[in-house]
Formats: C-alpha cells, structure tokens, sequence
C-alpha cells in the first residue's frame, strides 16, 4: 500500500489528536461538575473563602456516598472579585465549559442580579444565597434561593421587635445596595402592616469609613429601637462601635450580618445584647448540629450563614440530580421544585414554584459574644 | 450646636487621617514627578506589621509600632529600588503604572499570606475616648488629629531649616541643577521614598483600630487623600493638610445635612469643581506649560 502525501498528513494530524481528544472525552465523562461563582479577592473574600469551605465539605459528603449518578462530584471554582462585572466574567467563563452541569452564585442580591440576565439565558440551574426577594419573583425559572428571603427577615425583625420587645418607634439603617434597600423596604413594610411605621429610614453607602452623621440621625430621630440591614461586616463594626461611643444604647434587631462570626469579633462588646435573624443557628435542628461539628472538626472555626447555604445547596443539587436520573437542566429544576421537607443546615427547605427553599428565620441574640439561639419563626406563604 | 461640634471634630479626625496619606503622595511627586498609586497600600502593609508584632506575636504596643515604622522605611526602600528606580529615566507613564502593578500585587500578597478575615487591632489607650459636654471625643481620632498637628511642624522645621530638608527641596525642583551642586539626587528620592512610607505607615497604624485592618483599608482612604491632594494643590505640603481636613470635614457636613448615601459623591464634586475652577488647587500657583 502506497501512501500519498495527503493521507500521511491526515494519518499524522489525526495521530496527535487522538490522545487529546480521548482525554477530554474521559473528562466529560468522569467526573460531574458544578460551577461555583465566590469570591476570592475583593471585599467579600472573607465570606468567600467560608463558602467555598462550606460547599466543600458537602461535596465530601456527597463524594463519600457515592456521588451523583455513579460518578464523582467536582466543583469548579470561578473568583467574582466581590463585583458586579467580576461575576457576570465568571459566570461566563464556567458557563463556557458545557460539562457543568450546575452553578452555585453569589449571597449577594446585587451580583445575583448583575448576572441574572446571562443566567436566562444559560438555562441552567444556579443556587443562590442573595435574600432580595424580587431575584426569585421575576420571572427567572433558573434561580433557587438557599435561605429565606427578606420578605421573611423583615417579617421576623418587625414581629419580634414589636411583639416580643414591645418596642414602636424604630429607626431603620441600611445599605443602599440591592440587599440593603430591599430589606430596609421589606421592614419598613412589616412594621407598617403592624401598626408601627419607622420614624427613620436612613441608607448609606457601603465601605463608609464613618458613620457618625448617621449615627446622630438615629440619635435625633428618639427611636427606641433600631432594625437593620448592613452587607459588609467591616461597615457593621465601625458603626457599632461609633453607635455605643456617641451613647445610643437602645435595642437592635438586625439582619444576619449583625450575629455573623466576623462582625461579632470586629465590633467586641459593642454588639452585645443585640438581637439578629440568621438563617443559620447552630442549636436551631439537630441537621444545623451536625453541619457544625463537622464544619469545626474540618475547619477548626465556628460555621455561619456563609458557609451553611452552599453546604445545603450542594447536598440538594446532589440529590435533585440523582432524583432526576440526568443532567438535563429542566429535569433538575423539576426535583428541585419537587424538594420538600428536607432538613437542611439552614433550616427545613420546602421549595416553592418561585425557587424559595425556606420560608422562615431563626431570631438569636449576642450574650456576650456568644451567639445564642432564641426561637424559630416560620410562615406558611 | 452640639450636632455641629461633634461633626466638626469626626470631620477633622477622618480629614486628618486623608491628610497623612495625602501627604506621602505629594513628597513623592514632588520628588519624582510620579504619583504615586501604591500609597494607600503603604498604610495597609503597616497595619498588618503593626498585626503581626503586636496581636500575632504579642510584642509591646510602643515596640511593635516602633518596629512596624522601620519596617515601613526598609519597604520604602526595597520599593524605591524595586519599582521606581528602574524606570527612573523614562518618563512618568511607566513609572505610575508600575506604581498600581505595585499596589495590585501589595494587596494581593497580603491577602495571599494573611487571609481575607479583617482583623483588630487595639487602639493606643485603653479609654476608648472621653465625653467633652455634649461632644464625644474618640480617643484615637484625638491621637491622630495630634500627630498630623505634629507632622506640620516638623515637615516645615524639615524642609525649611535644615540641611537635608533643603537637598530634598533643591532635587524636588530642579534634578539637573541640584545633582550640579553635588547633591545625590537618587539618595535624596530613596530618602523621600522611605519618609512616604513611614509616614503612609504611620496613617495606616493610626487608623487601624478606627477602620479595622483590611486589605482594601488602603485603597479607600487612598482615594481620598488623592482627592485631598488635587484640591489642596498638587505637589504642596501645606495644601495637602488643608486639602484633607477640608475633605473630611466637607463629606461629614454633607452626609449630616443632605445625604448620607451619596457621602463620597461630596468629596467628588468638590473634587470635580476645583479640577473645572481651579485646577491649580487651594494653594498651587498656576504653571503654564514650556512653549
């Protein structure tokens, strides 16, 4: 058999690709993949790196147990940059690669926002853990929420304050980013429906460096109790200490960065006795209990919110798959939605047609230092 | 009245800590012609020293500031020869963008060795700040407000009365001329390096248990006390003092009396006037460019 120089080149070039391309069909093959948005660099790559422990140590988990149909899971981590621009450059990056099959987002409302669009557009299911409430409300079916949303915090920042502490006059303070102001709204919304209109709704731009001016406002305002909604624990801790120093000492019912680990340890005594929703309260179920124990043994450090919901979103996107016996994205939005009753860290996530997994939060308080939990407040719709 | 007086004087505190970082930016431009965007991570670094002897390893709080301070002059050194000095006969492009590689990489190895979490770091005195009548004074904002009262005197005393003070002067106006009078003008700018970085170090130090230590500390005051720089008049001492009080003091006011969301768009506007109505800042003389 003569060879022409045109079969040799083929023969050659089709010889070289050969291995490549059977590795990458064994890769496809091997292993599941879920794409995962978080910050590494940036404001929020304090919260990053406790969820991506968080998820972590589901995988594990799920690992351990034989993975997902047959095979094992692997997590394709994407830094956000804690911006805008920086997730909606991630997102697109791991949505490059078609073998992920899932996404975990942002916790944070206005980057789950930034990339809600290419999300659409994706058609493939993305966890998120952002709490503003209209992000499951707007038509988006690929979304699915990991902790309650701020309707819920709202409700149960107002309930406790006004029924529990009997308190009225409330001065509202939150960011003015897309968390800050639909929590402040969804407050201002609560208290109203309970007969007690705020008498101060003050935002402010994240990353102050002071916030004594609104500190005085709070002051001037006589509220005899403060809700409030701040994104960044470093924020948190300079206005509690400035709050403490300038003399305002009245009750405070905060969002759950006010009972996170770090503000707890930035602000010191400046946050104790205060009052916190937190999705995430290790005494809440004995599930929330063993996440903790097994976060410590792992981690050496007390678990929170931030690594709580990408543990249980992993171990439910674990587990929708396998219900659904494919990677096809719609037969996994189907078991998601399908998902009741299932006792997760954070709480026991009941998914409605929206893709809002928990309908409740847990209240807790800082006895001096020590997160404490107080109850557990759930609603029906 | 009392609302006025005590934002007057968180005003003067925050204006103060921007008049620091403002101040290392004009010595170098002054002396290099480069501004010089790695600066906020000069306040940044020392903070972590400053962590690092005094929480981590739990050395005296006057030692480990002692130490952090003379760790900052070895930084400016190592960054004088590490970022300028290379490029020191090119023009002031390279020389700036190498300056925010610097800054990129600064935060970027801090965040590599230390971890995102921010971190405490205790104030100089125990008393967390004493009520004056109806004005509460943070003890910390006092301490600051004193050393940038200090800083004056001795940069005037520095640069008018002595000697080296007077090289500094002569290399800053004119490099050819004074390398003729025999002044080692690469000595004289390692010099300038080393005092920005102390004193951006000592900013950082003085700041840190106000605003916490966190690895984007520097770069929001940075932005700042750049703004402070131009509006003082870039390239004068004395306008980068009045420069950043009077930024402090303007976002303050502004935030107490109009809004408190757009607290940085204050600074910015009056930024954005001076740069339209008076380019040359408060008090730069106007230079009209070599035909």
């Amino acid at each position: 058999m003569k060879l022409t120089r045109r079969e040799f080149s083929a023969g050659l070039a089709a010889g070289l690709a050969a291995p490549a391309l059977m590795r990458s069909a064994w890769a496809q093959g091997a292993t599941i993949k879920i794409g995962m948005c978080v910050p590494v660099t940036g404001p929020a790559a304090e919260q990053g790196l406790w969820a991506q422990n968080g998820a972590k140590l589901a995988l594990a988990a799920v690992n351990k147990a034989g993975g997902v149909l047959g095979k094992q899971v692997e997590l394709v981590i994407e830094d956000d940059q804690t911006t805008n621009p920086g997730i909606v450059l991630a997102f697109s990056k791991l949505a490059a690669q078609s073998d992920i099959v899932a996404f975990l987002g942002s916790i944070r409302s206005t980057q789950v926002q930034a990339m809600a669009p290419d999300v659409i557009k994706v058609g493939k299911p993305v966890m998120i853990g952002g709490t503003n409430p209209d992000l499951t409300h707007s038509g988006n079916p690929w979304l699915f929420r990991f902790r309650p949303n701020d309707n819920y915090s709202g409700r149960v920042i107002a309930d406790f304050g006004v029924n529990t502490l009997g308190k009225k006059k409330w001065a509202i303070v939150h960011s003015t980013d897309a968390f800050g102001t639909a929590g402040g709204k969804a407050l201002t919304e609560a208290l109203t429906k309970l007969g007690a209109p705020p008498v101060l709704d003050q935002g402010y731009a994240n990353q102050s460096q002071d916030f004594t001016p609104v500190v005085l406002a709070v002051k001037q305002s006589g509220a005899d109790v403060l809700g409030t909604y701040f994104t960044f624990e470093n924020d948190l801790g300079i206005f509690a200490r400035q709050l403490r120093q300038l003399g305002v000492n009245i009750p405070w019912v905060g969002s759950p960065s006010v009972v996170a680990v770090s503000s707890t340890k930035l602000a010191g005594p400046a946050l104790f006795g205060t009052y916190g929703v937190a999705d995430f309260a290790e005494d809440s179920s004995d599930t929330a209990k063993a996440f903790g124990k097994s976060y410590r043994d792992a981690y050496k450090t007390a678990p929170d919110n931030q690594s709580a919901w990408p543990y249980d979103a992993i171990t439910i996107l674990s587990a929708a798959i396998n219900k659904a016996g494919s990677t096809d994205p719609t037969k996994i939005r189907d078991a998601i939605l399908a998902t009741q009753k299932f006792a997760g860290a954070e709480g026991e996530y009941n998914f409605d047609k929206n893709g809002d997994g928990l309908h409740g939060y847990n209240v807790v308080k800082n006895d001096k230092g020590k997160i404490v939990y107080d109850k557990h407040i759930d609603f029906n719709d | 009245m009392d609302l006025v007086l005590q934002l007057l004087f968180t005003g003067i505190g925050i204006g103060a800590v921007y008049a620091l970082v403002a101040l290392g930016f004009v010595l170098i431009f002054r002396a290099t012609n480069v501004v010089n965007f790695a600066q906020g991570e000069f306040s940044m670094v020392a903070a972590y020293l400053m962590v690092v002897f005094s929480v981590d390893l739990g050395w005296p709080y006057w030692l480990s500031f002692l130490i952090a301070l003379a760790g900052m002059a070895l930084f400016g050194v190592i960054f004088n020869l590490g970022v300028y000095y290379p490029l020191r006969h090119r023009t002031y492009l390279p020389v700036i963008i190498a300056t925010i590689g610097a800054s990129i990489l600064l935060s970027n190895s801090v965040l590599a060795i230390y971890g995102p979490q921010p971190q405490v770091l205790q104030g100089w005195f125990d008393t967390p700040g004493i009520q004056l009548g109806p004005v509460y004074l943070d003890s910390q904002y006092l301490l600051i407000i004193g050393v940038t009262i200090l800083l004056v005197l001795f940069n005037f005393w520095f640069f008018e009365k002595t000697l080296l003070g007077k090289k500094l002067q002569a290399t800053s106006q004119d490099k050819e001329m004074a390398s003729l009078l025999g002044i080692s003008v690469s000595t004289m700018i390692m010099i300038t390096f080393i005092y920005s970085a102390v004193l951006g170090g000592l900013a950082g130090i003085l700041v840190a248990p106000v605003l916490f230590v966190s690895i984007q500390m520097g770069s929001t005051i940075a932005l700042k006390a750049f703004a402070a720089t131009i509006i003082g008049g870039f390239g004068d001492v004395a306008g980068a003092i009045v420069g950043g009080l009077a930024l402090g003091v303007i976002e303050t006011f502004g935030a107490a009396y109009i809004s408190v969301p757009y607290k940085d768009g204050f600074a910015f506007l009056v930024l954005i006037a001076f740069l339209v109505f008076r380019p040359q800042g408060i008090f730069g003389e106007r230079v009209a460019e070599k035909a």
